[in-house]
């Protein structure tokens, strides 16, 4: 356990990515692989679940420090962080009297708890607490809370356990792709130099695009490029390893079950292949809106009725694996052309399909066609190089979303809540609103990216300033500031007041020149987003069965 | 205050406490005719009054601050001064060299005003001393329990130890620390076995008195135009880090140390590689531990969020609440 805290401060204090990674690698080197296993599974987003519930934390942290709760919440709130705070305030044992690794501390400590009475659980934490030295508390609290993430992201992770093992990044990032556990898998599997014959079934992991922000004439030759709509669905991976079909979402979750019959369609397809696309709503008439898919998703082993009303496609837009052999290395041209022949004489009504290409003769051509990205139901284009390989991760230069402009309205700011890590004690995640009808400001968003940190800690000031009432963790506020928020759609919603969300709403700046009288209405919202007062989901035929877009 | 008795001892007006029995105000702000000065940061000591009184100790630091111009008396610790109806006298606060808590006795009631203090050990400063007291206005910058201070030996020891290391790999080292009392603070336990040791400019005025007050300080170099810092450790005042001051450290850890630095958010805004729980005021159980110590039948919380600590004083059973302050700020400099 000492050296996992160790690491953890040494994180916690490096304010720098590659010093992350140093302190990462040594301790990879370093440490007994029966810990190091649990560590890459945390980094990798991983938590125990079940453990303990915070209520119940929090009754603990108050007795053990002789403290009321009220303080302890109050606490809480100047701290920000749930772990943090309860380490400040039990009060030390010294050096904690055990001395166990990693491993066994969770063995013993953390795992036992799933099932416990609270009781017992009460025993337990109490005892950890004896056991554990001052530097323990927080990295243990922070395991127990599930918030371990230290700044290393999964990428950096793969990266540090390269450099350890040396082996390649990318198929770190494949052996620590989809659900394993310290259970599973050791770290002489993750570390190991071979190839790896059982880990098919894995996702590769996902080559991802920026954001285009120059010109797009500064691409270059339009000839170089392959243009694709952007589907506004959930990006996959599909494969299938003789009969075995699997699919992937981009958290590396398993979410098959979801879709049964695209998994069942899958089996038909050549062996030994993996597929990368988006998951779409897919009726008779062709795509449908996101809203729609979302009636599929988390929903384990949907029934007959639900299949039939809300069908799903799979949309293929390149091809990983073919007949066992990695094809991530090929130019995006040719894996476009297997892709094409693989997926070429299909049933009509199959839930698999060909994400077609688009033809522009020039870029202004295509500057042109993405207006109609809305009209269409997508979100832009995707602009992929033709000779790009398919790359892990973020990639520069080679694939790019042109995306349509984001709409934008004035909202104001009607509560506000704690944010996380560096701004653990700031209120930085804020709730917004529009005038409804009836003059009542309701709640459309939530936003927490977007102002400066010089901004964050104005508005901080300001809320703390401003609270008019306390709900759990929200702070309503007086409201008085006015945000403009870029946002990409609106959907129904039973969890706004104003039954509309907004997708993906970031705040564009802070609108110290306006008043709250001055910001947009809900009606204005609606009508950006062409929804209507009643016909709340707005859908309509866009493609044709063949994935071909109509309007074209 | 709140209770009647002690009604007319101390008034709160815009510019700041007041004593009507004495006609005088503690660390007003604005232009009195007679100010009393508690200690001699900024926040406290301000220029512009007719006429001062401090402690001796606190008395050259107070001259730097307001200017040799103004009229400043200064009396020994303890030493009781007759001011029309009122009996004041001053009593160290362990908050940096001179600093006092004042106690004002009107017609056998006493209350003290306790400026910034810590109970904690300082050895650049006279240590606290407890006063028995009916009225206690007490500061409260870190008035809740997630701050606790470890002792100060602990942290020269964290102090030196990150120098060594950032010289060992061939880096300088920079604390920020503000210029009067927190940055001689740590220059005293800095082991100068290490390296050279340098200050801001600002620093600099107050150093003799330091000497002058018995308190020994290893050898501190000006930074002229062609010194090389190389590996040694740099002490410099927070409000340079933006400036063009700090071109001249680019490579060097920076570090910070104060009691804001005890939460991982504030540490980790600052931008610096090091925070340091090194604070000049009381942490959670000092102030339990003084205003208990004290006493006192009535306590008014000032400088900082004394909602909590009035509230946690109340269940104990002490007739706490907080003094409504319009210099309320959020970070007390620390």
């Amino acid at each position: 356990m000492k050296e996992f805290s160790q690491l953890f401060h040494d994180l916690d204090e490096a304010t720098k990515t590659n010093d992350r990674l140093d302190h990462l690698v040594q301790y990879l080197t370093d440490a007994d692989p029966k810990d190091s296993i649990w560590v890459c599974w945390f980094l990798a987003g991983n938590r125990i679940k079940g453990a303990i519930k915070t209520s119940e934390l929090r009754t603990f942290a108050s007795e053990r420090s002789g403290l009321p709760q009220w303080l302890l919440e109050e606490c809480h709130d100047r701290v920000g962080d749930l772990a943090e705070t309860i380490s400040l305030l039990i009060a030390s044992q010294g050096e904690g009297r055990g001395k166990v690794g990693l491993a066994e501390l969770i063995g013993k400590f953390i795992e036992p708890m799933v099932g416990m009475e609270m009781e017992q659980r009460r025993e337990n934490i109490f005892a950890a607490w004896d056991f554990l030295g001052e530097k323990d508390f927080l990295p243990f609290h922070k395991l127990l809370t599930g918030g371990f993430r230290m700044g290393v992201s999964k990428g950096n992770l793969c990266k540090a356990l390269a450099r350890v093992g040396g082996v390649q990044p990318a198929i770190i990032a494949q052996r620590l792709a989809g659900n394993w556990s310290p259970k599973t898998l050791r770290m002489e599997g993750i570390l190991n130099p071979g190839v790896d014959e059982d880990r098919v079934c894995q996702p590769f992991p996902f080559c991802l695009a920026n954001p285009l922000q120059e010109e797009v004439e500064n691409l270059g030759s339009v000839k170089d490029w392959q243009m694709e709509w952007k589907w506004d669905g959930i990006r996959a991976q599909l494969i299938n390893r003789g009969g075995t079909c699997m699919i992937w979402s981009r958290g590396d979750e398993s979410v098959g079950h979801s879709f049964p019959e695209v998994m069942d369609a899958g089996k038909w397809l050549p062996g030994d292949l993996c597929l990368d696309g988006e998951i779409l709503a897919w009726g008779q008439e062709g795509m449908r809106s996101f809203s729609r898919l979302q009636t599929r998703l988390g929903r384990k082993d949907p029934g007959p009725t639900i299949l039939r009303r809300e069908p799903v496609r799979f949309q293929a837009y390149d091809i990983l694996r073919m007949e066992g052999s990695d094809l991530r290395s090929l130019p995006m041209e040719e894996r476009r052309k297997k892709l094409e022949i693989t997926l070429s004489s299909l049933p009509a009504d199959f839930p698999i399909g060909l994400s077609p290409l688009v033809e522009g003769e020039s870029w202004t051509n295509l500057a042109k066609l993405r207006q109609e990205s809305r009209a269409r139901g997508v979100e832009g284009f995707m602009l992929k190089k033709k000779n790009s390989s398919y790359e892990s991760g973020r990639v520069k230069g080679s694939w790019y979303k042109w995306k349509i402009d984001p709409y934008l309205a004035d909202m104001v700011v009607v509560s506000a809540q704690l944010g996380h890590g560096k701004r653990s004690n700031l209120y930085s995640d804020y709730s917004l609103a529009v005038w409804n009808e009836q003059g009542e400001l309701v709640t459309v968003a939530k936003a927490y990216s977007g102002l400066s940190d010089s901004e964050i800690e104005k508005v901080d000031r300001f809320v703390r300033k401003n609270i008019t009432g306390k709900f759990g963790p929200v702070r309503s506020v007086k409201p008085s500031m006015v945000f403009e928020i870029a946002f990409e759609g609106a959907r129904s919603s039973g969890r706004h007041k104003s039954g509309v969300a907004l997708r993906f709403p970031r705040i564009k700046r802070w609108r110290t020149d306006k008043k709250i009288e001055e910001a947009d209405t809900l009606e204005t919202i609606r009508g950006f987003t062409g929804m209507t007062g009643e016909t709340k989901l707005a859908d309509g035929t866009k493609v044709d069965r063949e994935g071909n877009l109509l309007l074209f | 205050m709140s209770n009647s008795r002690d009604n007319q001892i101390l008034i709160l007006k815009k510019e700041g406490l007041y004593c009507p029995a004495g006609d005088f105000y503690v660390d007003p702000r604005g232009q009195v005719k007679r100010a009393l000065i508690t200690h001699a940061h900024s926040d406290h000591a301000r220029s512009g009054h007719e006429n001062y009184l401090c402690s001796d100790s606190c008395r050259p630091l107070l001259q730097i601050r307001v200017g040799q111009k103004n009229k400043i008396e200064s009396i020994p610790f303890g030493t009781k001064q007759t001011i029309q109806d009122a009996i004041v006298s001053f009593h160290p606060a362990g908050h940096i060299l001179g600093s006092s808590q004042i106690r004002i006795e009107v017609r056998g009631r006493v209350w003290v005003v306790s400026g910034d203090y810590k109970p904690q050990a300082d050895r650049t400063c006279e240590p606290f001393e407890l006063v028995s007291c009916h009225g206690f206005i007490s500061e409260c910058t870190f008035g809740l329990p997630v701050y606790r201070w470890q002792p100060e030996e602990e942290i020269y020891d964290q102090i030196n130890r990150w120098w060594k290391h950032n010289k060992d790999s061939g880096q300088g080292s920079l604390v920020f620390a503000y210029s009067l009392g927190k940055a001689q603070r740590i220059v005293a336990g800095l082991d100068p076995s290490i390296g050279l040791i340098y200050a801001h400019s600002a620093v600099h005025p107050f150093l003799e008195h330091y000497q002058n007050a018995g308190i020994s300080l290893p050898e501190i170099k000006k930074i002229e135009k062609d010194t090389v810092i190389a590996n040694g450790m740099v002490i410099a005042p927070p409000a340079v880090e933006d400036s063009s001051w700090m071109k001249k450290f680019r490579g060097v850890k920076r570090g910070f140390a104060s009691g804001w630095m005890a939460i991982r958010g504030p540490r980790r805004r600052k931008n610096i590689d090091r925070g340091f729980v090194l604070s000049d005021h009381a942490d959670w159980p000092g102030l339990i531990d003084v205003i208990t110590g004290t006493g006192a039948e009535v306590v008014k919380l000032t400088h900082g969020n004394g909602d909590a600590l009035s509230r946690f004083l109340g269940e104990k059973g002490i007739n706490a609440s907080v003094l409504n302050e319009s210099s309320f700020r959020e970070e007390e400099l620390d």
